[in-house]
Formats: C-alpha cells, sequence, structure tokens
C-alpha cells in the first residue's frame, strides 16, 4: 500500500518532467511563431487569439518564447544540476573519508567560496568567461558544488556512527563497497530534495547572470530572462512574469514529485 | 528565542514618515557628496540647487543667466566680471561675500585638491574678488564657454573641502539647508531661515532613495511620495494617470540619447554603412511603442531649446530600402540566408537590453547581425572608456553650451582626455569645434555650430536618436512647479503644498 | 570541547584570508576603474594620475595587496574612494540593518517552515500535505525580485495593511522579512516534511505507537529530534543564500544595509569598500556557520565535536 502512494508521486513527477521535456522539443515545431521576431504595435498586448498568452514589451509572442525557453531553461539547469551534485558529492566524500586534515582544508575552501558573495562572483566569472551557454554552465556549476559538498559530507560523517555503518565494517566491508551498497543510497534522498530543489534556484539564477553579462544572448528567450524582464511591468502587465513563473513553478514541482519517488525508491 | 532579539532591535526607531509641511520627492539614486566641489553625478547637482547659490545657473530658457550675480560683464576677450546681489546671506546668517565665491574655486584649483572638478577649469587662469561683490574671472585664452565653469555652489570661506567625508553638508546660501544625509536612505532639507519664502511653500524636502522603479510608483500611487521626476518607467504612466490624486505632466527636455559608432573598425569608417543604419532605424517606432511619447525624435544634441539649435540638417526618416541599397552599394551584399556579412558588438546595461533588442531587430531586418553584450554598469563604463565595442547608445544630460561637441567629436578627444570615445575623425570637425571654443560673438558663435550640426548629421558619427521629455508625477494638490528644460528641481523652492487630507490611500 | 572551540575559531583566520585575497584579486580583475569611475567624463589625463598616485592604485597589485593586508591586521580598512570616509565606519552604519533583516527574515522562515512541515510530515499523503508542500514550491520558485513587489502589491496598495518601505517598527519589516525569508522557509520546510516522513516509518515511531502513545506525541517525541540534524545542516548551508538574498530585499525595500553599500561599491570599483563588505559579509557567515556547527552537538549528541 505504501509502495503504491510513492509510485504516484513518481509517476506525476515523471508525466510533468516529462510533459515539459515533450513541450521543449515538440512545442517549438508545432507553434511556429518566430520567438524573436519583435513586432512594436503589440507591445504588452494581453492574451489573446494569435497570440495565446500575450506579447512581451517588444511585442514578441509569449507562447513562442515559452515553449523555446524550455529547450534553454530545461537543458541547462539538468547539466547544472548534474554537474553540481557529482562534483559536489565526490568533494564533499573525499573530505569525508579522508578525514584529519584534508577533510579540514577542504571544508575551508568550500568554505571560502560560500562564504563570497554571489554577486562579485558572478561579476568576476562574466568578466572572465564570456557570454554563450557552456560558459553560463560552468559559471552556475561553480557557483553551486559547494553546497551539495557539504551536505554530503554532513550525512557522510552522522552516518559513519549509525549502525548498519558499524555493522558493516564489523564484517569487514571495504570502504569503497561500504560507500556503494550502504552510503549512497543513504545519501541520495537528501541529495535529490537538495537537487530538485535546486532546479527552481537554477532557472533564476540564469537571469540573475544575463542581468550581469553572462547567460543566454539576446534576444534568445529563457525562463529567467523572461521573468526578469517583465518584472518592470508586473503593475501593468502581469502576464508577462506570470507565463515564465508558471513555466518555473511547475518545473519544480515536477521534479520535485520526481526526487521524492525517486528518494524513497533507493531509500526503502 | 528570536523575537525578543528583534523587537529590542526596532524597538529604539521611530517610522519614516516626513515632518508636516515636507515634501517627499523620491529619487532612484543617491547623492554622492552635498559638498557642489565634490559631486559630480547628477543626482547632486540636482540637490545641490537647492541648497547652493552659483554665480550663474541655467535658466528655465535653458540660458545661462545670473543667481548670485545680478549682472556680467565681459571688458576683455579673456576677462569677466561678476557683480554680486546684494543682502546674501548663508543659512548660518553669515553674508556671503566675494571672498566666499574666490574661497570656493581656489579650494577647487589648490594644488592636491580632491575635487573631482578641477578639470573643467582648465582654462580658468585666476578668480579675483577685488571687493565684496565683485568677482572676476581671469582666463589663459579668449573662452566661449566661460559660463559654465561660473555654475559651481558656493560655500563659505574656510569651509575644507571633503575633510570629513562625502555626505559632510556643506552651508549654502540656497532656499534651503541640508538638515540630515544617510547614504542610501534619505537626503532632508530645511528651510533657510534667512531667505524669504512664500506661504504654503514646502518647509523642507525629504528626497526618499527608492532604487526600485516600480516601488517608486507605487509610492506615488500610495500617496506616500509627493513628486517624482523622470525615474518612472513610462509603461507605468498610464497607470498613474489613472489615479485621481495624481497628475502627471511632460515638458519637452535637452537630454540627448544617441547611438555612437566607434571610428576604430574599418566597416565603421564607411559612411554609408553608418547612413545605412540610420535609415534602418526605426526612432518613431521606439519613441511611441518603448518610450510611450515621451521623447521627441532628435535631429541633433542640441535640442531646440537650445539657442545654438540649427535645424537645417540631413534628415534620417526610417527607410529599410535605402539602408539595404547602401548596404549593397558599400560592398556588403546579402548571402544566400539573407544576412550580410556585417556583425557588430553592442555594448549595453541590463537597463538598456531592451532598446538594444529592438536595435537589433530593425538592423536585422537589413541584414545587419547585432550581437548584444550585457553587463553591469561598471564592465560596461569601463569597455566603452577604452573603445571596446563597435555600438553603444548613451545619453548626455544637462548640455547648455555647445562646446560639448568639442569634447566628443574632437579627434584630439579620445578618453581620457574627452568624451570621444568612437575615435571619431574628421579634420573640418576640429577646426569648427575648436572655433567655437574661442568665438565671443554670439552671431559668429552661432553660425560655427550652425555648420557643426549640419556636418554632425551628414557625417553621422553619431545616430541622434532622441530628446528625453522631462515627465513629472506628482499630486494634483501641489501647485507651482515650473519646469525647466534640463530637469532642474529649483522651482520645488516655490511650489505650494495642498492640504495634505486630499492625499488618498489605496484604490 | 574547548580545543575544539579554539580550533574552529583558528580555522577562521584562513577563511577570512582566502576571502579577503580572492576579493582583492577578483576585484581588480575585473574590468572597470575607480579612478575613472569616481572623476566621470570630465577629467584630464593628469588628473587621473595624480587621483591614481595619491590612492596608491599606481603601485605594484602585490605591494598594493600587501598594504591592504597589512591595513587589515591593523584593524584599518582603509577609505573608501568615493566618498573618502573610513570604510569601517560606513560598514559599522550599515551592518546593523542588516542583521536586522536577516534576523527576521530567518525568524519568518523558521515561523513558516515548522508549522508547515510538521503538518505535512505527520500527514503524508495526505491533503493537507500536498497543500503545504505546494505552498512550499511556491516560495522556493518565486525569486526575491519579484516576490518582492508581488507582495507590496498586495499588502501594501490593495489591501492597505502594511507600509511600502523604509526602515521603522516592526510592520515595516514584515515585508521584507517575508520577501527574504520565503524560499528559505519553503526549502527548511520541504526537509522537516521528508526527515519527519521517513522518521514516521521507522521502528522507533512504531514501537512509541505500539507502546500506546499518539501519533503526534511519538512524532514530536522521538520523531523531530532525529528530523531536526538534517534541517539544522541545511540551515547551515542556507544562510549565504540569505545573506545574498538580503542584498536583492535591500534594495526592493529601500533597506539601508550593506547589500545596497555593496553594489554601490561594486559599481564604483570602490576597492576597498568592496573588500570591507565582502569581508563582513564573509565573517558573519562563517561565524554563523560555526554557532550552526556548535548546535548540532546540542541537538544530537551522536555527532561528537572531537
Amino acid at each position: 500500500m505504501k509502495r503504491h502512494r510513492f509510485s504516484v508521486s513518481l509517476v506525476v513527477g515523471v508525466l510533468l518532467v516529462g510533459t515539459l521535456i515533450l513541450c521543449a522539443i515538440a512545442g517549438p515545431l508545432i507553434v511556429r511563431v518566430n520567438p524573436e521576431a519583435i513586432d512594436l504595435a503589440h507591445t504588452l498586448a494581453p492574451p489573446g487569439p494569435g497570440h495565446w498568452l500575450g506579447c512581451d514589451a517588444l511585442g514578441r509572442d509569449l507562447l513562442a518564447r515559452i515553449l523555446w525557453g524550455a529547450r534553454i531553461s530545461l537543458g541547462v539547469s539538468s547539466v547544472v544540476i548534474a554537474l553540481s551534485v557529482i562534483a559536489g558529492s565526490l568533494i564533499g566524500g573525499f573530505a569525508a573519508l579522508a578525514g584529519g586534515r584534508t577533510d579540514e582544508l577542504v571544508m575551508r575552501a568550500v568554505d571560502i567560496v560560500l562564504a563570497f558573495p554571489g554577486f562579485l562572483l558572478a561579476i568576476a566569472l562574466a568578466a572572465i568567461l564570456g557570454p554563450g551557454l557552456p560558459d553560463l554552465v560552468i559559471a552556475l556549476a561553480a557557483m553551486g558544488w559547494t553546497s551539495y559538498a557539504r551536505l554530503v559530507r554532513g550525512e557522510l560523517l552522522a552516518l559513519r556512527e549509525r549502525d548498519f555503518t558499524v555493522a558493516a565494517r564489523a564484517l569487514g566491508a571495504r570502504s569503497a563497497r561500504l560507500l556503494v551498497r550502504h552510503l549512497l543510497p543513504a545519501l541520495s534522498g537528501p541529495l535529490m530534495v537538495q537537487a530538485s530543489f535546486g532546479i527552481g534556484g537554477i532557472i533564476v539564477a540564469e537571469a540573475a547572470l544575463s542581468f550581469l553579462g553572462l547567460g543566454v544572448l539576446p534576444p534568445a528567450p529563457s525562463w529567467g530572462n523572461m521573468l526578469d524582464s517583465g518584472r518592470a511591468f508586473i503593475l501593468v502587465a502581469p502576464h508577462l512574469t506570470t507565463a515564465p513563473g508558471v513555466a518555473i513553478g511547475l518545473a519544480v514541482l515536477g521534479f520535485n514529485l520526481l526526487g521524492d519517488g525517486l528518494a524513497q525508491m533507493f531509500g526503502s | 528565542m528570536l523575537l525578543p532579539i528583534m523587537l529590542v532591535l526596532i524597538g529604539c526607531r521611530s517610522g519614516g514618515a516626513p515632518p508636516p509641511g515636507y515634501l517627499q520627492v523620491d529619487i532612484d539614486t543617491s547623492p554622492l557628496a552635498l559638498d557642489p566641489r565634490l559631486g559630480t553625478d547628477a543626482m547632486s547637482s540636482r540637490i545641490g540647487e537647492l541648497v547652493f547659490n552659483a554665480l550663474v545657473r541655467v535658466d528655465e530658457h535653458d540660458q545661462f543667466a545670473g543667481d548670485l550675480a545680478a549682472s556680467i560683464e565681459r571688458p576683455m576677450p579673456t576677462v569677466i566680471v561678476f557683480h554680486l546681489r546684494p543682502g546674501l546671506r548663508f543659512s548660518d546668517g553669515r553674508s556671503l561675500t566675494a571672498r566666499d565665491v574666490k574661497f570656493t574655486y581656489d579650494s577647487i584649483l589648490a594644488p592636491g585638491s580632491i575635487s573631482p572638478k578641477a578639470a573643467m577649469f582648465s582654462e580658468l587662469a585666476a578668480v579675483d574678488a577685488p571687493d565684496d561683490t565683485t568677482v572676476v574671472f581671469r582666463m589663459h585664452h579668449p573662452y566661449a564657454p566661460a559660463l559654465e565653469m561660473a555654475t559651481v555652489g558656493v560655500v563659505p570661506a574656510g569651509t575644507p573641502i571633503g575633510h570629513r567625508g562625502a555626505s559632510a553638508a556643506s552651508l549654502g546660501s540656497g532656499p534651503f539647508a541640508v538638515e540630515s544625509f544617510v547614504r542610501d536612505e534619505r537626503v532632508i532639507l530645511r528651510r533657510n531661515p534667512y531667505r524669504s519664502a512664500a506661504p504654503g511653500a514646502p518647509r523642507g524636502i525629504v528626497f526618499k532613495i527608492v532604487p526600485d522603479p516600480t516601488v517608486r510608483a507605487l509610492e506615488l500611487a500610495e500617496g506616500i511620495c509627493d513628486f517624482a521626476e523622470n525615474n518612472i518607467e513610462p509603461n507605468l504612466l498610464g497607470y498613474l494617470e489613472k489615479r485621481p490624486a495624481l497628475v502627471i505632466e511632460r515638458f519637452p527636455g535637452t537630454t540627448y540619447q544617441y547611438l555612437a559608432f566607434n571610428f576604430r573598425d574599418p566597416r565603421l569608417k564607411d559612411l554609408r554603412v553608418r547612413r545605412a543604419i540610420a535609415y534602418a532605424l526605426d526612432r518613431r517606432a521606439i519613441v511611441d511603442h518603448l518610450r510611450y511619447r515621451t521623447a521627441r525624435v532628435a535631429t541633433g544634441m542640441l535640442s531646440p531649446e537650445n539657442a545654438y539649435y540649427f535645424g537645417d540638417v540631413k534628415n534620417y526618416p526610417y527607410d529599410p530600402d535605402r539602408a539595404d541599397a547602401l548596404l549593397d552599394q558599400a560592398g556588403y551584399p546579402r548571402g544566400l540566408d539573407g544576412w550580410r556579412r556585417l556583425e557588430f558588438v553592442y555594448k549595453t546595461t541590463p537597463e538598456g537590453q531592451r532598446l538594444g533588442e529592438a536595435f537589433q531587430a530593425m538592423l536585422g531586418r537589413v541584414g545587419i547581425r547585432l550581437r548584444i553584450r550585457v553587463n553591469e554598469f561598471g564592465t560596461f563604463y569601463g569597455d566603452i572608456q577604452r573603445g571596446n565595442f563597435d555600438l553603444m547608445s548613451l545619453q548626455w544630460v544637462g548640455i547648455t553650451d555647445p562646446h560639448q561637441y568639442r569634447m566628443v567629436f574632437d579627434s584630439r578627444m579620445t578618453p581620457p582626455r574627452g568624451l570621444n570615445r568612437g575615435a571619431y575623425a574628421n579634420p573640418a570637425m576640429d577646426r569648427l569645434v575648436t572655433a567655437g571654443d574661442s568665438t565671443l560673438d554670439p552671431s559668429a558663435r552661432r553660425a560655427v555650430y550652425r555648420k557643426v550640426q549640419q556636418l554632425a548629421a551628414d557625417d553621422l558619427p553619431y545616430v541622434s536618436l532622441w530628446w528625453q521629455d522631462n515627465v513629472v508625477v506628482m499630486k494634483r494638490s501641489l501647485g507651482g512647479f515650473r519646469p525647466y528644460p534640463n530637469g532642474s528641481l529649483r522651482s520645488l523652492a516655490e511650489v505650494t503644498i495642498g492640504p495634505r487630507a486630499l492625499a488618498e490611500r489605496g484604490p | 570541547m574547548r580545543s575544539y572551540l579554539a580550533r574552529r575559531l583558528i580555522s577562521l583566520i584562513p577563511v577570512a584570508l582566502g576571502v579577503v585575497t580572492l576579493t582583492f584579486a577578483l576585484i581588480h580583475l575585473i574590468p572597470g576603474d575607480p579612478v575613472i569611475a569616481m572623476l566621470g567624463d570630465n577629467a584630464s589625463p593628469a588628473d587621473i594620475v595624480s587621483l591614481r598616485h595619491r590612492l596608491g592604485l599606481d603601485r605594484p597589485l602585490w605591494d598594493q595587496y600587501a598594504a591592504f593586508l597589512y591595513g587589515i591586521v591593523h584593524g584599518d580598512l582603509g577609505r573608501s574612494i568615493s566618498t573618502n570616509e573610513p570604510v569601517a565606519r560606513l560598514i559599522a552604519e550599515r551592518f546593523p540593518a542588516t542583521v536586522e533583516l536577516a534576523i527576521a527574515g530567518l525568524a519568518m522562515a523558521i515561523l513558516i517552515a515548522f508549522p508547515l512541515g510538521f503538518a505535512a510530515g505527520a500527514n503524508p499523503g495526505r491533503a493537507i500535505d500536498i497543500g503545504a508542500m505546494g505552498f512550499a514550491i511556491v516560495g522556493v520558485s518565486i525569486p526575491h525580485i519579484y516576490l518582492g513587489p508581488l507582495l507590496m502589491i498586495v499588502f501594501s496598495l490593495n489591501l492597505g495593511w502594511l507600509p511600502l518601505t523604509g526602515r521603522g517598527g516592526l510592520s515595516h519589516l514584515i515585508l521584507p522579512a517575508l520577501t527574504l525569508g520565503a524560499a528559505l522557509a519553503a526549502v527548511l520546510a520541504r526537509m522537516l516534511r521528508q526527515s519527519l516522513a521517513s522518521a514516521g516509518a521507522a521502528d522507533y515511531v512504531r514501537t512509541a505507537l505500539a507502546k500506546g502513545l499518539s501519533r503526534r506525541a511519538a512524532l514530536v517525541r522521538h520523531a523531530l529530534r532525529n528530523a531536526i540534524t538534517p534541517v539544522v545542516t541545511l540551515l547551515g548551508l542556507q544562510l549565504g543564500g540569505l545573506l545574498t538574498g538580503t542584498i536583492v530585499t535591500e534594495m526592493i525595500f529601500s533597506w539601508p544595509g550593506l547589500g545596497r553599500l555593496l553594489i554601490t561599491a561594486i559599481s564604483a570599483r570602490d576597492y576597498p569598500l568592496v573588500e570591507g563588505c565582502v569581508l563582513t559579509f564573509a565573517l558573519t557567515y562563517v561565524i554563523v556557520n560555526l554557532l550552526t556547527d556548535l548546535a548540532y552537538g546540542l541537538i544530537d549528541p551522536r555527532i561528537r565535536v572531537e
């Protein structure tokens, strides 16, 4: 009975994320409107026939921009999350297992990055890197890995004292085996939760970075930069921000349910 | 556990409503300094004009006119004599004399002075005060724009410059005195007791710094803010117009928006390419739909309010066909995909991105690719100064004397010496703008600048985009505001505050 | 314990040094020039050279770095380039406002997260769980910069309940705290729910239930304790985000804090001021983190502080 309930969130999550990915792939092929074509006569046009989600401040069709933006936003955030989780887990895991001096050193390095205001880091990264998607991914991952490193390390230290670890050690399990068979499954829950929340943060962070010169090049749409550029019109044309806001919300919801379902699957 | 801490932290502070009889004016950035010798930013000079008097100020007709000076003479080409008005007093009661004026200038010009304004005065040889009411400017050469140097606010003799840091306020002789200045929070001015004020005029002004544009609009809508100028997004004007307690007024302004070319790029040295770009930009449509008709399409840097303005120059109405033909002639035919082999980098800030995207789309129609690079202001400004751009758009605020043309178009005026950031070089222009500086006779000088404006429109170092209107949003109960083309807020000293009870809250 | 604390305090030094060095390197690396930013458009080359000399910016970078470190060690953060005021004073004027905002944001986050997370975690799969988690998702997916004006429109413009901006009484603090704390509240609630839900299925809770305890009592007495460790970890992790969030929140609510000082300093390339602000932010972060780590030992004795 319990198993069934977990599958529901997994199924809904898979369906939602799947639908979004499908929209990203097929949407632009079905709605054949150029997302970059400006039409100053239709600036801020409300939703209606012809422009089902309305038009933005340059008269561009919002539906087309949402669908094209899905490609960039979902693609970038998945790659960034994957990179951040992998890098963070490796570094955090290494620190926890190595212990002692190494642990101390790694964690102080993590502290430095975490303690550093992201805004300045982003300006600096924007100056070192350039605009464009690969640089964007590098910058976001460079700012995102630390929280996973700390989470993994903290959890590993706690798990080290848990019964099953002690038991497995007593039975003579090697570290690597211990890590793969026992610790990783136990870690996957908190990691999934953190990562699934991270997705929304990354979609929004992308907009903040494009603000600083690192990000999707205009006029290409992303949900983040749509939300950001619509902000000035919140009083007079809220549909500019509602559309990307709902899209981001759905993506976060979908990844959450998916993460939830996966965490339960691994955890049980 | 946390809540008691919070209460302790908060308990000792009072709310932020202005005192009765005070006007609240929302501004978007903090002034840098309230010492007129230090602040070079627009906000410092806007507020400074209410606190300090200068020998001359720019008046409602965009002309230099006496402020402290009752009359001005030019007995020799290199000498200007200012006769001060009698009975002038600082806000502590001290009388203002020519010695104070001399001190103000001397402290700027002193070797080792930290005033960033020193560079404005390279033509000024000496300032003399032969008696209490006479100030004499002596210049190295006959210098036509000399009156512009007489616009610095005067402080009492002996006031140290920037000793206690830039937020230390100085005494002035203007209608208001600084009551307090908390950087990034508010500047409070109160009446100068030694200046008469009309009944009903504000007893003080609270300049509140509100960085977020939506929040500024909300403060007006809620009746918290009484007055705002040029910092409300044009798209919000329609929304605010519907509020019965608010009134919106638009006045022609002198702020000039332009598109600059970088002449270090051989493709942009080709006049046909520059003209094609000018024809390809639908400035009318941008003014109508992005600026909500709060601007006039410009013909040159000087607006029609300026005494040196001439409108009989070459015009570039929106004409993509002509642009196409010019680009074909210049040797950049369209490829099979419709694009030409012309790609330019357009540098801008986040605030300017939307405009950049409009340019991008318009140039795209004639086959030119524009790559937009958005950077925060510090990086953008550094790039512009180093000539690291192909195209960029900025504005000049508060141009009164036409010698600005020399700063921006003289080939010797590349940064850091001047403002010729695109490295434009044309010997004919150099000769004209140099003559403009030394020609003292007004009608001869007008003739020089007529040629300058015609040449600038023919040769296109800039595409003139528009002159921005001064847009004022204020309480309907506020009376008697008089606009200045350069956006000065000096008339806030004379407005009348209606009954505060009229201030409505909510819809 | 005492030696642990001493070790941790000493370990703050390399972190502070690292942050300071990184800041120094980055701010000098990025394009832009404090002298040109300050003198504006009318500077002559001679002015630029002389100002650069007076500020010591014409010296080799190593030299400037050494002088800067020397100053910090002697408690001198230097003077702001653009205002010529002591950096330490500028920061001291602003820091209380930021601390006030951050504490209020944290308090708001906890006030929202615990009831939400508990209600959801105690009833996994029920309507209340779905509702609470839906709320959390909304909270986490709305960026500050959008949430702030939205809250203002609803609570100030339309309802007229709360003031728009400024720093004053408690009522001035609610909207900024909500804006700042919403994302953290969402993440915390989600983590708490997750921990509680899995603890609810654990043996010790089932044992407690079998012993006749009510479900709520069993959760509060046994599960909440276990669930709180990851929540505290997360809190420590998210504090950096909270501090960064103050920057945007201060911009929206015209809050005169350290974040706005930093933004102004960065765009003016006011090197000493940027370095001072970043150092303050970083030290706040590491000290709060140290406190979080100490709190671990109190909450979960299994994590021994060696």
